[in-house]
C-alpha cells in the first residue's frame, strides 16, 4: 500500500510542476471570463450601427423606430436612426438602388459613419411592407427589433382609425399573459429555478465526469507510455506489483483531476456565492439532499476507475503516440456517445432509451449522473452500480496480466500478445 | 560462503519457442557474475525470471534465500537494458523516489542519493533536471538509483551499452565498489573485457541454454592457446609441428607470412617452436598468446551472433 501511495505521489507531483496543469487550472475561470467579457469588449469596441427608416406610406413611422431603438437610461444604444441620406426617392425600387453605395461604403454618411441598414416602408394593400436592406446579412436582431416597431405602429394606427381610444389602446398594450409551470415534481407544484437545478445539476455532473476521464485518460496514457519507452516501467515491476503500480497511477491521476475540479467547482461556487448568494445555497441544497453527493461520488469513482484501468493498460501496449491513437480510436467514438444522450436528459431523464443506455456500463456513470435528477429507484442505483462494479472488476483481471505483458514487451502492438498473456491467466 | 542466487532447472516456454532451456547455476554472495551470451540467447529472459517479473515454465529460482523473488524485491537493485529515467525529475528526487519503492522513507532515500551522486561526481547536478545532464552523467545516475537502498543482490542488464571508454572504466570501478561492500553483483554484456576484468564467475548462454558456467580461467581454458609466428615459410610447414591443430597465415605487405598456429589442448608450446628451429624455418618473431574470454566465447557458443 506504501509502494502505491509513493507511485500516486510522484504521479501527481510531476503533474502538479508542469506548464499543462497550470493552464487546466485557469481553464474555466479564463473560459468563463472570456465568455462573459469577450462580447461587451467587441460591442463596446464596434461603432453603434447607423439606421435609416424611408418611409414611402407617409404614415411617419420613424418616431416609433427611434422609441424602439432608445437605450434605457446608461446603457448602450443598439442602434441609431440617422435621415435617409439621398431623398426624395421616386419608389422604393429607387430608393433601394440609391442606397446601395452606402451599404456597400461607398458613401458613408454626414457624420462619416457607415450606414448599417434601411428598412425601405411601403404601403402593401390594406398594411404596409418592410424592405430591410443591410450591409451584413447577419442583422437579424436589428431587423426584428425595426419590424415590430412598426408593426406595432401600424396597429396602433389602424386600430385608432376604427375608432379604439387611447386610453383602451394603452391598455391592451400592457396586457399579457402570466405564464406558471407547474409540476407535481416541483416543490411547490409552480415550477421554480430551484426545481430544474437538480436537473442542471446532474448535467453539468455527468459533463465533468465526462471531461474528468477524458482528461485523465489522456494523462494516465501518457505517463505509461513515457515508463514503458524509457523502461522504467521495468524497474517499478521489479519493485512494485503490478496493482500497486496501476493502482498508483490512476490514484495519482485522480488527484491531479480531483485538484483541477475543486478549483473549478470552488470558482463556481464562489462566483454563485457573490452574484447570487441564494442560488449559491440552493446548489449546495441540491447536492446534500437526497444524499445526492453520495450519489454522484459513487458514480464518479466508478466511472474513473472503468476507463482509467482500460487506458493504463492501454497504455502499457503503446510506445508512441501513434500506437496509442490506433488502440484510442474505438474509444473516443464510444466516449463520443453520452454527451450526445446526456443533454436530452433535462427535458426527459425518464426516456426509454435514456434509461436503456444507462444500462450499458460504460455509459451507465456518465447517464446515471446526469439523469439523477428522475431520482432513480434504489434498486436501479445499486443494480448499475453492481454492473458497473463487475466491469471494472473484470477489467481489473484482464488489466494486471495485460499491463505486465504489455510493459515487457517491445516493440510494435500485438494483440495475440494480449490474449496469451489473458489466456496464461485463465488457464489453470 | 552464503548462496546469493540458486537457479535450478528453469525454463521458460513461449507457446513452441524455448527462450530458456533447463538452466542451472548457483551464485555465492558478493561474488560478480557475468552473464554472456550472443543476442537471443535467453540471458534478459532469465534475469526478468530471477527477479520475478515473468514465471519460468519449469524449475525454480531461488533469490537470496527465497523462493519468490517478489519477496527480496526491496534487497534486490535492478538496471534494465536501453534504461531511462524520468527526464523532468532532479537525480536525487527520481533516486529519492525509486529508493521509497525499496522500503526506504523518501527523506532517507534523498540523502542516500545524494550521498552517492557526491561521491561519484555528480553532486553539482544533484538537484538540475535529468533531461540537462550529458548521456554518461544519466547514464551514471541511472546505475547510481539502483543503489541508494544498498541492495544485497544488484542486477545490470546490459550496463557498459551507450557509455564511452571513460565511463565504462568508470562504471567497472563502481561495480568493484558494490561487490567489495558486499553485495551480489550480476550483469550482462557482450563485452568480453568487461566481464574478464570483473567476474569472479562467467556464465555462457547460447540458444537459451547454458553452455560454460564457471570462473573466467576455466572459460579461457576452453580455448585453444595460439602461437602467433612472422617469417619466411610455408604455413603447410607449420601445420607438421607437434601440438599444432589448425594454421591460418596471411601474406604480409614487407614479404613473409603471419600465421596463426592454434594449439592442441595441454600441447606445450616450447616443442612446436624447438621443432620449427630444429627444421631450420625462417621464423623473425614469434609470440604465444593465452586464450581470451572472446576466443572461449567464441569457441563455447559455436561461432557468436545468432
Amino acid at each position: 500500500m506504501i509502494r502505491l501511495l509513493r507511485i500516486a505521489r510522484r504521479e501527481y507531483l510531476a503533474y502538479v510542476r508542469t506548464a499543462g496543469f497550470w493552464l487546466s487550472l485557469l481553464l474555466l475561470p479564463v473560459g468563463l471570463s472570456t465568455i462573459v467579457i469577450a462580447p461587451m469588449a467587441l460591442s463596446h469596441s464596434t461603432p453603434i450601427p447607423r439606421v435609416a427608416v424611408i418611409d414611402f406610406t407617409g404614415e411617419h413611422l420613424e418616431p416609433a423606430v427611434a422609441r424602439a431603438l432608445d437605450p434605457a437610461p446608461g446603457a448602450r444604444p443598439q442602434a441609431v436612426l440617422v435621415p435617409d441620406p439621398q431623398p426624395p426617392y421616386v419608389d422604393p425600387a429607387d430608393a433601394a438602388r440609391r442606397i446601395q453605395p452606402y451599404l456597400r461604403g461607398q458613401k458613408v454618411l454626414p457624420d462619416g459613419e457607415p450606414l448599417e441598414a434601411a428598412a425601405i416602408v411601403h404601403p402593401s394593400g390594406d398594411t404596409v411592407a418592410v424592405d430591410f436592406w443591410s450591409r451584413n446579412i447577419g442583422a437579424s436582431s436589428l431587423e426584428g427589433q425595426i419590424n415590430r416597431a412598426i408593426e406595432r405602429q401600424v396597429r396602433t394606427d389602424r386600430l385608432k382609425a376604427l375608432g379604439v381610444d387611447q386610453v383602451a389602446l394603452d391598455r391592451v398594450e400592457t396586457l399579457g399573459l402570466d405564464v406558471s409551470d407547474f409540476s407535481p415534481k416541483a416543490a411547490a407544484g409552480r415550477v421554480e429555478l430551484t426545481d430544474q437545478l437538480p436537473a442542471i445539476a446532474g448535467l453539468a455532473m455527468g459533463m465533468l465526469l465526462w471531461m474528468v476521464v477524458l482528461t485523465g485518460a489522456g494523462m494516465l496514457l501518457n505517463s505509461v507510455m513515457e515508463e514503458k519507452t524509457s523502461r522504467i516501467i521495468e524497474v517499478l515491476l521489479s519493485s512494485a506489483s503490478v496493482p500497486e503500480i496501476m493502482g498508483g497511477k490512476i490514484l495519482g491521476v485522480a488527484c491531479v483531476t480531483g485538484t483541477i475540479l475543486l478549483f473549478w467547482i470552488s470558482i463556481a461556487l464562489g462566483v454563485a456565492a457573490i452574484r447570487s448568494p441564494p442560488l449559491a445555497g440552493e446548489l449546495a441544497r441540491v447536492f446534500l439532499d437526497h444524499g445526492r453527493w453520495a450519489y454522484f461520488a459513487l458514480y464518479f469513482a466508478g466511472g474513473y476507475l472503468m476507463f482509467a484501468t482500460l487506458y493504463v493498460t492501454i497504455g502499457a501496449f503503446c510506445e508512441t503516440a501513434r500506437e496509442a491513437q490506433t488502440l484510442l480510436g474505438p474509444m473516443m467514438i464510444i466516449m463520443s456517445v453520452p454527451p450526445i444522450f446526456m443533454s436530452q436528459s433535462i427535458g426527459h431523464p425518464d426516456a426509454p432509451l435514456l434509461k436503456t443506455l444507462t444500462w450499458i456500463p460504460l455509459f451507465t456513470p456518465f447517464m446515471m449522473a446526469a439523469r439523477s435528477a428522475a431520482d432513480p429507484p434504489l434498486w436501479e442505483i445499486l443494480a448499475t452500480a453492481a454492473l458497473m462494479a463487475s466491469v471494472t472488476a473484470l477489467e481489473l483481471w484482464v488489466a494486471v496480466p495485460a499491463f505486465k505483458a504489455g510493459a515487457l514487451a517491445t516493440g510494435r502492438f500485438d494483440i495475440r500478445l494480449l490474449f496469451r498473456s489473458l489466456a496464461r491467466h485463465a488457464g489453470p | 560462503m552464503a548462496t546469493a542466487l540458486n537457479v535450478l532447472g528453469v525454463t521458460k516456454r513461449y507457446g513452441a519457442f524455448t527462450a530458456v532451456d533447463d538452466l542451472s547455476f548457483e551464485l555465492e554472495a558478493g561474488k560478480i557474475l557475468g552473464f554472456l551470451g550472443p543476442n537471443g540467447a535467453g540471458k534478459t529472459t532469465t534475469v526478468r525470471m530471477i527477479l520475478g517479473l515473468i514465471a519460468p515454465t519449469a524449475g525454480r529460482v531461488q533469490v537470496l534465500g527465497e523462493d519468490d523473488p517478489a519477496r527480496v524485491r526491496n534487497r534486490i537493485g535492478f538496471l534494465p537494458e536501453e534504461r531511462g529515467l524520468y527526464r523532468r525529475m532532479s537525480p536525487v528526487k527520481a533516486m529519492a523516489f525509486l529508493a521509497s519503492l525499496k522500503g526506504l522513507s523518501t527523506a532517507e532515500g534523498g540523502r542516500r542519493g545524494r550521498n552517492l551522486l557526491v561521491k561519484y561526481g555528480l553532486g553539482e547536478f544533484a538537484d538540475k533536471p535529468i533531461k540537462s545532464l550529458s548521456k554518461g552523467m544519466a547514464q551514471k545516475v541511472q546505475v547510481l538509483s539502483t543503489l541508494a537502498h544498498h541492495p544485497e543482490l544488484v542486477i545490470l542488464d546490459e550496463p557498459f551499452s551507450g557509455l564511452d571508454p571513460a565511463n565504462q572504466q568508470a562504471l567497472e570501478d563502481l561495480i568493484r565498489e558494490i561487490a567489495a561492500d558486499g553485495a551480489t553483483v550480476i550483469f550482462s554484456t557482450h563485452v568480453m573485457q568487461h566481464a574478464e576484468r570483473l567476474c569472479d564467475q562467467v556464465l555462457l548462454m547460447a540458444r537459451g541454454k547454458k553452455v560454460f558456467d564457471g570462473t573466467v580461467d576455466a572459460a579461457r581454458s576452453a580455448a585453444p592457446r595460439t602461437l602467433l609466428l612472422e617469417g619466411d615459410f610455408a604455413a603447410e610447414q607449420l601445420s607438421d609441428l607437434p601440438g599444432v591443430a589448425e594454421v591460418t597465415a596471411e601474406p604480409m605487405p614487407a614479404g613473409g607470412l603471419r600465421a596463426s598456429a592454434s594449439l592442441s589442448r595441454g600441447a606445450p608450446a616450447q616443442e612446436a617452436l624447438r621443432e620449427a628451429f630444429a627444421k631450420g624455418l625462417d621464423i623473425r618473431r614469434f609470440e604465444l598468446r593465452e586464450p581470451q574470454l572472446h576466443d572461449a566465447f567464441l569457441v563455447l557458443t559455436g561461432g557468436g551472433a545468432e
